[in-house]
């Protein structure tokens, strides 16, 4: 992860040698060396400082607190507030792992999860799918590429809050997709109204916005991929699909493995499409994790922070386990990432 | 006495104006103060399309009365209204005054964000009791009444008149008069399968309720409960009534504005806009109001309606005249105009006395209704109501739940809201 | 390292960046401009074997995927200029019609939450494009203790889910009095553009050539004299790829905004978009002429982007 650039780090302004710069704890301990530590690393601290401060003030006690808030039974009745003049001290208590024990112990978390699981894995597979297959397409010489090219990455430029509101419009009763639905003599389909179709309408609307992501990406990995790699598989007869997967699929193979991180820890989190889509229903059932946290602090009433705090800490703990196994597998692979 | 009040003086002053004007509301009081009020009042208000340049209008007619005092009108419009006033008070910018609606009263006067205003409870007699009864928590008054409503049934009297049936009194009544009724090519009924508040008619129809506060119970998980979700499950299933879990309060106007549904049920605030629709715009008698149907056992529409109430946290440099605009929101006089304008209906006894009142046929229609509405438990607890209810609804509707399922889920929602009820 | 991300760094920054966006992808060679020069000779040979058959496949994929890439926003912009009724009508544009735009931007509070948007993204894109590049260059030029923990947070924090913060930066926010405060969403975002941002400017500036900063070194300036007047200049593309993501992120935001914001006036539009349509108010008319007027700045600022910010993305990643 943090990493050897593979390029010696610079020497400070004195000059001192790089290899100090790693700091090892026996330099610290002596005062005289402490200070040359610090004479020769000033500069790169004042220089992370205000990072540093952002990410202490801003996340890292708010994270902590978060993490705080998920042991109390803290909820909007008893968190200390400010009403005009007064101040209202908080009065929640701390209730230890109780919180944790009643959502890992309910159905409501598992559903949420095992829907979540389903949602991110059909969306990040599908969507890198049809970047890839789109990416491919496009790679060739075709007449009319770039106004392609533009279009197919227009959803990605659109704000999703705005395409989701442009899909709801579609998806209306009497939307357009029931109107061509009812044309063609078919009966229209109650998309929104009904679990599966619910389900199936969120993972398209996100997919839609996801896959010019894919498609930007996976391009430039297969633009990268030697030309004469190709020719010389041709002239030893091997077929598209024996190029495709023996050239194409290591060229882009890490470019995937991120593309395909960063798309799962997005898609898991990916509040606004379902949050403004179906809000979750119906009953419930289009509900993730991180809109179920959400309605607990801000839509339910009352408004129980310390659940929610509680699903959020899960949630985070669910994607660095992830993204830990996944960086795993992949150096078993050899890939270096 | 007019000139003579220091603004420190003046609640107290309004007070004895008031005791002195009897029931007749606080218009006087705030004559005695007028020129001697000043700040800003921002209201913060939930009426509807149809209803809101009233409303402005009437909120700002405030100034004209108070010239020092500065009403800034903004409609928030109903949509999660609740969450938005709490998130507002926390943020310390929750405007003076808000429409409370009688339900929220309790929740907001517990978290403490709403100021009680016994000192303006004076003429508490001139409300009508139920109305009255939303505004107290724990023993004090946390709101004053604006309007008071219920629910009824609208219903296209051309299409009923077509079908040659009467505005049914039951739903039994309804199933019978279904049939005709189709034949027209109108779907006989709209039902609201999105939004719980709607089906406590069909609660109470059968003769439950949510909880019985008093005994501490929670009952809509009594078999009443479970009959009123196979009530809407019949009304579907039979094609009586057609439903959406979506956008039902925008479809059911839609549908019944144009003609598509014969009936829906709706409350006093729909009526501006449903006069507004292309089937009664050019005949306003074209619409008939009668009481919700009863279910096997009873008849019965909830309490709704609307309260001021003022935010805890308002400036004291403000805080005089928020109180005195809630008032004025709540006087004789503007719950008339609202009645002549609006046709909503007035929480005050002595509104009811005036002809205007007496004569608008919504009037007559609504307020033996309000008279028999159901009161509902006025406490915090209940803002938490309506979503489990809402979700269980839902899942009759689309047969994800039986009736049975539906009602024992609610319970065991409400049971957790309630941790130490039966 | 593989080797096509260290293209991908270098693109941004080896590209002029007055070249036309179309020309990016229509030459390989360009698009990836280290490539061996013999590629793209060979490449048309290639595809010049393809049959006619395959072209009419081809084009007929790529106009269906197109068709469907288009069609939501078209669909918007045909409903926006439709008379309010008319808004689930099949027809396109029976009865033209301003009246939506008119209606949004007289009557409704759009120009207002149009400011507090901008306002809230120009804040955040400065303020987290600044502080986050200095850390950057430290992080790609020193080595120094804490350096190693500071890519780990960084990299962690970019995980992070709304869901773990949301609750305490509110109830913060709620103590601070920043609560519907246009500043204390500035804050907010600052949480999400912060850690992405460091670490996207950390990959630019290791396509920075080291002898750079040693010519500065000679010629006397401090490491500030260095970053600030060599390295800056030349890292002009890495900080409009961070600065666009930044704003991608901030324009589109929808928890923070949905939770943090509630009077009329202190709305962004992310929210406040979501007023025109809800369970009470069906104002499609309105609503569409609104998701026109923010989708077409976001657009065009996001078109100009673009092909830097993917470049940007996949390098910071696969630096780590």
């Amino acid at each position: 992860m943090a990493v050897e650039t593979g390029r010696p780090a610079q020497p400070a302004a004195s000059g001192g040698p790089t290899a100090r710069g790693r700091g090892r704890g026996a330099d610290v301990r002596k005062p005289a060396r402490a200070r040359r530590v610090l004479s020769t690393h000033w500069y790169a601290w004042a220089m992370i400082a205000p990072v540093v401060l952002v990410l202490g003030v801003i996340i890292g006690f708010p994270l902590l607190r978060g993490v705080y808030l998920s042991l109390t039974n803290a909820d909007e009745r008893n968190v200390g507030r400010t009403i005009g003049a007064r101040t209202l001290e908080p009065t929640y208590e701390f209730v230890g792992l109780d919180n944790y024990v009643e959502v890992l112990t309910g159905d409501v978390f598992w559903g949420r999860l095992a829907w979540t699981v389903v949602w991110t894995v059909a969306c990040v597979s599908l969507t890198f799918l049809i970047g890839l297959a789109l990416a491919n397409m496009l790679n060739r010489a075709v007449r009319g590429r770039t106004l392609y090219r533009i279009a197919l990455i227009l959803p990605w430029g659109i704000p999703a809050f705005v395409s989701v509101f442009a899909w709801r419009l579609l998806f209306a009763g009497d939307g357009m997709f029931n109107a061509v639905l009812t044309g063609g003599g078919i009966e229209g389909v109650d998309w929104l109204e009904h679990p599966t179709w619910a389900k199936l309408a969120v993972i398209t609307v996100n997919i839609w916005i996801g896959v010019p992501f894919m498609l930007v990406a996976t391009l430039g990995a297969l633009q990268s991929v030697p030309g004469e790699l190709y020719e010389a598989a041709e002239m030893d007869g091997a077929g598209p699909w024996q190029r495709f997967r023996n050239i194409t699929v290591p060229g882009i193979r890490s470019v995937s493995a991120t593309v395909i991180l960063l798309s799962t820890i997005w898609t898991f989190n990916m509040f606004p499409v379902i949050f403004l889509l179906t809000g979750g229903g119906p009953y419930g059932s289009s509900e993730i994790l991180v809109t179920e946290a959400f309605n607990l602090a801000f839509v339910r009433s009352p408004r129980d922070f310390a659940t929610s705090a509680t699903w959020g800490v899960l949630i985070l703990l669910l994607l660095v386990a992830f993204a830990v196994l996944y960086r795993r597998s992949l150096r078993k692979q050899g890939e270096v990432w | 006495m007019r000139r003579a009040i220091g603004t420190t003086a003046l609640v107290a002053a309004l007070a004895l104006a008031a005791t002195a004007c009897g029931g007749g509301g606080g218009e006087e009081g705030g004559d005695a103060a007028s020129g001697e009020l000043s700040g800003t009042v921002t209201f913060w208000d939930t009426s509807n399309d149809a209803e809101k340049a009233t409303f402005q209008r009437i909120a700002e007619d405030f100034e004209n009365k108070h010239p020092g005092v500065d009403v800034e009108y903004v409609n928030i419009g109903f949509d999660n209204a609740q969450n938005k006033f709490k998130d507002a008070a926390n943020a310390g910018e929750a405007p003076e005054v808000m429409r409370t609606e009688v339900a929220w009263v309790s929740d907001f006067a517990s978290l403490q964000i709403i100021e009680p205003l016994d000192d303006l409870a004076d003429d508490a007699g001139d409300h009508v009791p139920q109305a009255w009864g939303s505004t107290q928590y724990d023993g004090r008054t946390y709101a004053l009444p604006q309007v008071i409503d219920t629910l009824a049934l609208f219903y296209n009297k051309r299409i009923l008149d077509e079908a040659g049936v009467e505005a049914p009194s039951s739903i039994a009544e309804l199933k019978d008069s279904a049939a005709a009724i189709e034949k027209t090519g109108a779907t006989p009924f709209y039902l609201r399968g999105d939004d719980a508040y709607w089906f406590l008619p069909y609660l109470y129809g059968e003769g439950g309720d949510l909880v019985d506060a008093q005994a501490r119970e929670v009952t809509v998980d009594d078999p009443a409960g479970a009959a009123a979700f196979a009530t809407v499950e019949d009304l579907l299933d039979s094609g009586v009534a057609t439903t959406d879990i979506n956008d039902g309060y925008a479809n059911q106007q839609k549908a019944f504005n144009n003609g598509e549904a014969a009936m829906i049920v709706d409350g006093p605030w729909a009526i501006a806009g449903t006069l507004a629709g292309a089937e009664f715009k050019d005949d306003p008698d074209n619409l008939g109001v009668a009481p919700v149907p009863a279910g096997s056992e009873d008849q019965g529409a909830p309490q709704g309606g609307w309260n001021l109430s003022v935010y805890a946290g308002t400036a004291p440099e403000n805080m005089d005249a928020a109180k005195e605009f809630a008032r004025y929101m709540s006087s004789a006089e503007v719950q008339q105009r609202t009645t002549e304008e609006l046709s909503l209906l007035p929480t005050r006894t002595s509104v009811y006395e005036e002809p205007s009142v007496q004569e608008n046929q919504m009037v007559r229609f609504f307020k033996p209704a309000v008279d028999k509405a159901v009161q509902r438990a006025w406490i915090p607890e209940a803002a938490g109501f309506f979503d489990p209810l809402k979700e269980q609804l839902a899942r009759v509707v689309k047969d994800a739940a039986t009736p049975e399922e539906a009602a024992e889920s609610t319970g065991e929602a409400y049971r957790e809201l309630l941790p130490d009820w039966k | 390292m593989t080797k096509m991300p260290d293209h991908a760094v270098q693109q941004p920054s080896t590209r002029t960046r007055d070249e036309a966006l179309e020309k990016v992808p229509a030459t390989p060679a360009r698009a990836v401009p280290v490539t061996p020069p013999a590629r793209p000779g060979r490449r048309v040979r290639r595809r010049g074997e393809r049959a006619p058959l395959a072209s009419v496949g081809l084009h007929l994929g790529l106009a269906l995927a197109t068709a469907v890439a288009v069609l939501p926003p078209l669909w918007l912009l045909v409903t926006s200029f439709k008379p309010k009724h008319e808004a689930f009508t099949l027809d396109p544009v029976k009865d033209f019609t301003l009246d939506n735009y008119t209606h949004v931007l007289g009557a409704t509070e759009f120009v207002t939450w149009f400011g507090n948007s901008v306002f809230v993204v120009v804040l955040t894109v400065v303020l987290g494009v600044f502080i986050s590049s200095t850390t950057g260059y430290a992080l790609s030029r020193f080595r120094f203790p804490g350096m190693r923990p500071l890519l780990w947070t960084l990299l962690v924090t970019q995980m992070f889910p709304m869901a773990v913060l949301i609750v305490p930066l509110y109830n913060l926010m709620a103590r601070m009095g920043l609560l519907n405060q246009p500043v204390g969403l500035v804050i907010t975002y600052l949480t999400i553009a912060v850690p992405f941002c460091a670490w996207m400017m950390k990959g630019f500036f290791d396509t920075i050539p080291i002898s750079i900063d040693e010519s500065g070194r000679v010629d006397g300036l401090t490491p500030f004299g260095t970053f600030w007047r060599l390295i800056m200049p030349l890292a002009k593309p890495g900080l409009a790829v961070t600065g666009f993501y930044s704003f991608v992120t901030a324009w589109a935001e929808v928890a923070y905004a949905s939770a943090f914001m509630t009077g009329e006036d202190k709305l962004t539009l992310a929210r406040g978009l979501q007023t025109f349509v809800n369970q009470y108010t069906q104002d499609w008319g309105s609503m569409t002429a609104a998701a026109v007027l923010i989708a077409v700045p976001a657009a065009l600022v996001f078109g100009f982007a673009q092909r830097y910010l993917i470049s940007g993305m996949t390098a910071g990643a696969v630096k780590s």
